[in-house]
């Protein structure tokens, strides 16, 4: 492969934005849902006690739907090519999986098959995301809203979703923060999400080189 | 004035999840906390009915449990134990054992009953068919005294309100106290077979009433209130020892490795064991009412009903009113008996509103704190259908 | 120094996924919704079903109406107003009244005296 030079744009400001407050807002929830469920009343006296803590969790709830949902209206092409990526299964996917990218030790890989804007395990993460926060936004409100209304049952088997779900994804979570943030081999991705948005242009032909041979030279 | 029993019968347990249900489900307000901190209940205010533990998403309220006395009085083989069972008991009890709910397991429940080592196994439809009597009685007389009719003026006043159910009791002294003098003197169906069987039934069966335990029971966790108020002594004892719940009789069933479904049917004791249908109905709410107008009707016409269904105060509605016309034969015109029953201590405060401000034109009305009657009751099975 | 940019714009492909997926949220969101609308209805049917038992009961019973209870008859006759059956006796009062709220501490006294009293 030639030398190439430049910086690819991989996420745009509203895309940044978006992720940053879904980051905040799943970090706050993630805490103060913890604190309930386990009554740790350090974390919930950060919110000033339990009550309030319930009150940040909800609130923080509203924000946690309502945010991405403007972004996918406001961006509904962008949204969909996402969707289109992360759901599009090729070969070179397969095989990626095959080997995990060749994240795991012991499986040496001299060349992992070229990837899309997002790699095999991204894409998994991505649908995982969308149907846990489906799963937990379904839950979460009629858990506040209809407490009153609702039947034991059905309130009971909201709270399990709705925990049960969320430990599955703050796992998830984590495990994408350990590969964005601080796996050397990934982590020059961090910044691009979480501050300007670019991707050395090298890099990506390396990762992402079924995306990068789509791109348009701008300038 | 509020009532003697100071910690109460029900209480929230750590295992409270904060879910705020319960609050809307509670009739008197007596539990407080925000979603998201734990609940707590105020034995001051609360009646003890139990709907917030059958309806608690995390079985996290829990009832004070008698078992272990009425396991010792069992052992014990200097006493003589004798239990009555509730109406609502015997088309629940069985839900524990797998079957549909309303199915009819009451003479299982008595052969299970004489397994666990009861001594005598009556009914507490017996003492309902007496409350009738007493409660019915009564009403004439409130009624006669109202019309004018000479020799019933120490009766009180109109309406008259039904008085089996003890955390509408409670609900009336601590809320309502200018309420008391319509509520009927006659004793709940539980606490008149307390003291009929340290009497009469200790006189027919010839044992000293020191040596008879009484226990109850009940759908209801209210009993174990009532059975330990302080006046419920007539006997000379404490009228009832005590009381368990149906759910608490199927876990002795259980530990006791009784297999319930196969049991022969067996018959109540004799004496104070014997029942009607009008004291059947009594756990459903509008029982006591129709059961009252059976009696009303043929004692004040003396005249035999064709038909002893009053579809007219059945149904499931928080309130129902009716007006039954009965020929009263002493007095020789038709009285118009306007009735009301209500189920769920939630709407009673209206209907007594109007009684205090003399808007009321019932003659006799029916409170069942749980909705739909006693076969709701608090200490029922719990039930969690999804379809 | 070159920048590379997605293309904008959508293919049919992407628009159909995209939009595929919001169907799929909303039908999600709907069939959650009816679930729990069935469980709301069905969670008090035992109630009705309760109540029915007793009536059916009731309607199984030979005697169904209180006053015709062979051992009532028998409990007032023998015992409650003896040679009769008349309700609200005085023994009946004593053992099967009872007063509310604050008449209660005089009625405690009373019956604890009232054995002292009937042997008197
Ligand atoms: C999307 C909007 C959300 C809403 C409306 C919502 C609402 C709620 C409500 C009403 C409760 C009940 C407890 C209380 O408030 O005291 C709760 C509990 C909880 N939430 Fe959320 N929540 C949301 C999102 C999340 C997310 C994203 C997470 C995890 C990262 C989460 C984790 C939890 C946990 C662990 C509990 C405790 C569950 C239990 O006690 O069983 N929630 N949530
Ligand atoms: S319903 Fe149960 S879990 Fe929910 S707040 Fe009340 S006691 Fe706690
Ligand atoms: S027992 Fe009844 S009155 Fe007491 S807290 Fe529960 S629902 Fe309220
Ligand atoms: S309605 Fe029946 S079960 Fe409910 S509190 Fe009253 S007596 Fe008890």
């Amino acid at each position: 492969m030639s030398e190439i030079k430049g910086k690819v744009l991989k996420h745009d400001q509203q895309t940044r934005m978006m992720h940053w407050v879904h980051l905040i807002c799943f970090i706050i929830l993630g805490l103060t849902g913890i604190a309930f469920y386990w009554d740790i009343n350090i974390i919930s006296n950060i919110f000033g006690g339990p009550a309030n803590a319930s009150l940040v969790h909800r609130w923080t709830g509203v924000l946690f739907l309502t945010g991405p949902t403007i972004y996918i209206l406001l961006n509904f092409e962008r949204f969909s090519r996402f969707i289109d990526t992360i759901s599009t299964f090729t070969k070179n996917d397969i095989a990626w999986l095959k080997t995990m990218g060749g994240y795991v030790p012991f499986i040496k890989v001299e060349h992992a098959p070229p990837q899309d804007k997002y790699n095999a395990g991204q894409k998994i993460l991505g649908g995982l995301i969308i149907i846990g926060c489906l799963l937990i936004i379904l839950t979460g409100f009629p858990m506040w809203l209809w407490r009153y209304t609702l039947p034991a049952a059905f309130l009971s088997m909201c709270y399990n979703i709705h925990f049960w779900t969320a430990i599955i994804m703050i796992l998830l979570v984590g495990g994408h923060f350990f590969l964005a943030a601080i796996h050397p081999k990934s982590r020059v991705e961090f910044a691009s999400m979480m501050m300007d948005g670019y991707v050395d242009a090298e890099i990506t032909a390396h990762h992402n080189e079924s995306w990068f041979n789509e791109l348009q030279k701008v300038e | 004035m509020s009532t003697v029993i100071a910690e109460g019968v029900i209480h929230v347990t750590n295992d409270c999840k904060a879910c705020d249900h319960c609050t809307s489900i509670c009739p008197t307000g007596a539990i407080s906390g925000m979603l998201g901190q734990k609940h707590h209940i105020d034995p001051r205010l609360c009646v003890n009915c139990g709907q917030c533990l059958i309806n608690c998403p995390f079985g996290a309220i829990s009832d004070a449990s008698s078992v272990e006395m009425v396991r010792q009085a069992l052992n014990d083989s200097t006493k003589i134990v004798v239990v009555q069972e509730a109406p609502a008991v015997r088309v629940a009890l069985g839900e524990e054992f797998g079957l549909a709910p309303g199915t009819n397991v009451k003479n299982k429940m008595y052969a299970a009953l004489r397994k666990l080592g009861f001594d005598r196994v009556y009914d507490t439809e017996f003492t309902a068919d007496l409350t009738i009597m007493e409660e019915g009685t009564e009403l004439i007389h409130r009624v006669f005294n109202a019309l004018g009719v000479e020799g019933f003026e120490s009766s009180g006043p109109l309406p008259q309100f039904t008085s089996c159910c003890p955390a509408w009791i409670k609900y009336a002294e601590d809320k309502y106290p200018h309420i008391l003098p319509h509520i009927s003197s006659a004793k709940s169906p539980q606490q008149m077979f307390g003291p009929v069987a340290k009497t009469y039934g200790a006189m027919k069966l010839n044992v000293d009433p020191e040596d008879m335990i009484v226990v109850s029971v009940m759908p209801c966790t209210a009993k174990k209130y009532e059975c330990d108020r302080p006046e419920m002594i007539a006997s000379g004892f404490k009228d009832v020892d005590y009381v368990i719940t149906t759910r608490e009789l199927a876990e002795m069933i259980k530990a006791d490795g009784i297999d319930f479904l196969n049991l022969a049917d067996e018959d109540a004791d004799k004496f104070i064991g014997l029942s009607t249908g009008a004291a059947t109905i009594f756990g459903a709410t509008g029982g006591v009412m129709e059961a009252a107008l059976r009696t009303a009707y043929e004692i004040l016409s003396e005249e035999k009903l064709d038909k002893v269904e009053f579809e007219a105060v059945r149904g499931l509605a928080p309130v129902r009113e009716a007006t039954v016309e009965i020929p009263v034969k002493a007095l020789g015109t038709k009285l118009p008996v306007h009735v009301c029953v209500v189920t769920g201590l939630k709407y009673v405060d209206s209907v007594i509103e109007d009684v205090l401000a003399g808007r009321s034109t019932y003659h006799f009305i029916e409170v069942m704190n749980c909705p739909g009657g006693c076969i709701n009751g608090g200490g029922q099975p719990i039930r969690r259908d999804t379809y | 120094m070159s920048i590379f940019k997605e293309k904008e714009g959508f293919t049919r492909r992407q628009f159909l996924k995209g939009s595929a997926i919001l169907a799929v949220t909303v039908v999600v969101t709907g069939v959650f919704a009816k679930f729990g609308v069935d469980i709301y209805k069905a969670s008090d049917d035992y109630i009705a079903e309760r109540v029915q038992g007793l009536y059916t009961l009731d309607e199984s019973m030979a005697i169904r109406r209180s006053h015709n209870n062979p051992e009532i008859a028998q409990i007032y006759q023998e015992f409650l107003s003896p040679g009769g059956v008349n309700p609200v006796s005085e023994k009946a009062h004593h053992l099967l009244h009872t007063r509310y709220g604050k008449d209660i501490p005089a009625l405690i006294e009373e019956l604890e005296h009232h054995d002292e009293d009937h042997a008197a």
